[in-house]
């Protein structure tokens, strides 16, 4: 039963990965990836951790690509169209990733460590990650709200000097 | 994680009481919000079709159906069809995460010569009650704003893009709000499941040694700062006047759903109203003590069941009610006040109620 | 209970096709999507392992890196846009003179 949802949404999150790097249009392409996300929230229910699912669908199918689709949507960017790659770029670039996939594979296959899967529940819960948190990792928590901060100033300083809209929008989808 | 057919059974028939529930929301509704708004403006509403109006919306249903369904011609094909059913998503989903009555023993029974539920069967009334609760809800609400973004953009008309980009700005700035006043609820029963804080409001606040008050989350001043912020932000995040500038009736004609005719339009129409309901339900949840009974301890029976059941469908009856109330009384919020309260008012309201209910939990009270 | 290697090998593929979207196309906003799918990709490796050995810190892990992926991203589509302003082109082969 597990093996069922498992192999459904892996094939969903594939075949939306891929049309996310082979369609033309942008909007397709990033709402393709929100699909793909959302399967791999599903892939992490599966690996017991719940809370983490409904993280990556808040966080990244619901503000990060949000934020996406606004700028190719105030950009316009639908109508600008893509140059056509060169063939040579495209030979070699499908190349190389075909022969990085299959190492990677390959010296996965080779050297990963498989332990048994230990007994007892695995819990993965807001409680347990907020204690960690709170605990041995508080310091990267703090430095994290200050990347934030930074990254918050940064946008608005980068978008000021173009049309008020899209910075205005652009900050407010960013601070979610 | 063993589960037999009565699991699934049992999962089939919640599933089907909830949807059938659901599903009928847009047509109560749609007959309360005309009386209801007639009523508030002194004149007679709806009273032709039906027993004081009654089958207004069958006839409104059937004249959906009967529409000419007209696609523009430089919209985006797929996309357009598409968008309405983003909008549908969340709110069929969300409404999977709250517990809607008090759990029962179901007791063995012999039906038919055969004997069910042996050793007795405990029913929770909660479709799916994961340890992540809540935050399903905010993951599955926060996929409420491509429904809108797409169905503007897809449009290809400007009016309809902007009040998508403004909708979905409003929804996102206010989703913000939302989760950080849910926080406090949250916090206080310790724990993200739905099932947990309902159960958490369940017992009694002793005031002054005599008065015995319900201990749901309202009566307790900690979070009275969380309750306005959360209730308001649920018109916003449902597009409800005072919040709807983005539909605006009378300045960008309908917004972003101006381009969709017939059933695509009956189809947002519906995931308003099914948003409006969840959002009362969260509401009840967090806040009114979802199925409790106040002054009344439900036995785990069939009987306390179908008594919490009715007391939850009262309460999201009458915030259903209040959101039709206040749409037709309060004028609607100019967009930049809107966004402006949004971030600078509401934002620290609720962080401050964090802060607030945090301090009452280490101190005790709480 | 689905054996850990089966999300590498899903992991790894993901990975692969973000790898092939960053050096075959030209539109800057598709090579950042293909990016984010390499990030997520690394994600479920993760969490596969900390399942695996029933550890939080890989846990802790993915929640930092989903927040600096936000970050990230918020303040290269800011570039972006000051990119497209200042060259009204979405091809990021032309962004090739150190200053204008």
């Amino acid at each position: 039963m597990e093996f069922a949802i498992f192999f459904l949404f892996a094939a969903v999150a594939v075949i939306f990965a891929l049309v996310v790097v082979l369609h033309r249009n942008p909007v397709v392409g990033a709402l393709s990836l929100v699909a793909s996300f959302f399967a791999l929230a599903v892939m992490y229910v599966l690996l017991e951790a719940p809370f983490l699912a409904a993280l990556q669908v808040i966080v990244y199918a619901g503000a990060i690509m949000v934020l996406f689709l606004f700028v190719i949507m105030l950009l316009n960017l639908q109508h600008v169209a893509e140059p056509v790659t060169r063939p040579v770029q495209q030979f070699l670039g499908y190349t190389t990733s075909a022969f990085f996939g299959i190492g990677l594979v390959y010296y996965l296959s080779k050297y990963a460590v498989f332990n048994a899967l230990p007994e007892g529940p695995f819990h993965a819960d807001a409680r347990t990650i907020g204690i960690k948190l709170f605990e041995s990792y508080v310091f990267p928590f703090e430095m994290v709200s200050i990347l934030l901060l930074a990254a918050i100033v940064g946008a608005l300083t980068l978008s000021a000097k173009s049309v008020g809209r899209p910075g205005a929008s652009e900050s407010g989808a960013e601070a979610r | 994680m063993a589960f037999d057919t009565t699991d699934i059974l049992l999962s089939v028939l919640k599933i089907a009481i909830i949807l059938g529930l659901w599903l009928n929301v847009t047509p109560i509704m749609v007959w309360v919000e005309r009386r209801g708004s007639a009523l508030i403006q002194d004149r007679p509403g709806p009273n032709r079709v039906g027993p004081f109006g009654l089958l207004q919306s069958f006839a409104d249903a059937l004249k959906f159906i009967m529409k000419e369904d007209i696609v523009p011609a430089q919209a985006h094909k797929w996309l357009y069809t598409l968008a309405p059913t983003f909008g549908l998503l969340p709110a069929l989903t969300t409404i999977a995460v709250v517990p809607w009555g008090r759990g029962f023993l179901i007791p063995e029974m012999s039906l038919f010569g055969r004997r069910l539920f042996e050793g007795g069967r405990w029913f929770e009334p909660v479709i799916a009650n994961v340890g992540a609760g809540i935050l399903v809800i905010f993951a599955l609400a926060s996929l409420g704003v491509y429904g809108i973004t797409i169905a503007g953009w897809s449009s290809a008309n400007k009016y309809s893009m902007f009040g998508a980009i403004r909708a979905s700005a409003q929804m996102i700035s206010y989703e913000l709000s939302l989760t950080l006043a849910a926080v406090s609820a949250l916090l206080v029963a310790g724990s993200l499941r739905l099932t947990d804080v309902v159960a958490h409001q369940t017992g009694y606040f002793i005031l002054f040694d005599t008065i015995k008050l319900p201990a749901w989350n309202i009566f307790s001043p900690g979070m009275w700062l969380s309750f306005i912020v959360f209730s308001v932000s649920a018109f916003a995040e449902t597009n409800r006047l005072p919040f709807d500038f983005a539909e605006a009736e009378a300045e960008l004609v309908a917004g972003y759903h101006t381009e969709y005719s017939s059933m695509k339009f009956a189809l947002f129409f519906m995931a308003e109203y099914m948003a409006m309901a969840t959002m009362s339900a969260v509401v009840t949840t967090l806040y009114l003590g979802g199925w409790d009974i106040p002054w009344y301890n439900e036995p785990p029976t069939f009987l306390g069941f179908l008594l919490s059941f009715l007391a939850f469908l009262v309460k999201v009856g009458i915030l259903m009610f209040i959101f039709v109330w206040v749409r037709w009384t309060i004028p609607r919020l100019k967009y930049d006040i809107l966004m402006r309260i949004g971030w600078k008012v509401f934002l620290p309201m609720a962080i401050v109620n964090i802060v607030i209910v945090a301090a009452f939990i280490a101190a005790g009270w709480l | 209970m689905i054996p850990t290697h089966y999300f590498l090998i899903l992991s790894a593929l993901l990975f692969t096709i973000g790898v092939c979207g960053v050096l075959t196309r030209k539109n800057g906003i598709t090579i950042f999507m293909s990016i984010e799918l390499m990030v997520n990709a690394v994600n479920l490796t993760f969490l596969a392992y900390a399942r695996q050995f029933h550890q939080v810190h890989g846990l802790i892990f993915v929640f930092f890196i989903m927040a600096i992926a936000a970050a990230e991203a918020a303040v290269g589509l800011a570039i972006f846009i000051s990119l497209f302003h200042h060259r009204d082109t979405i091809d990021v082969d032309e962004a090739n003179l150190m200053h204008w």
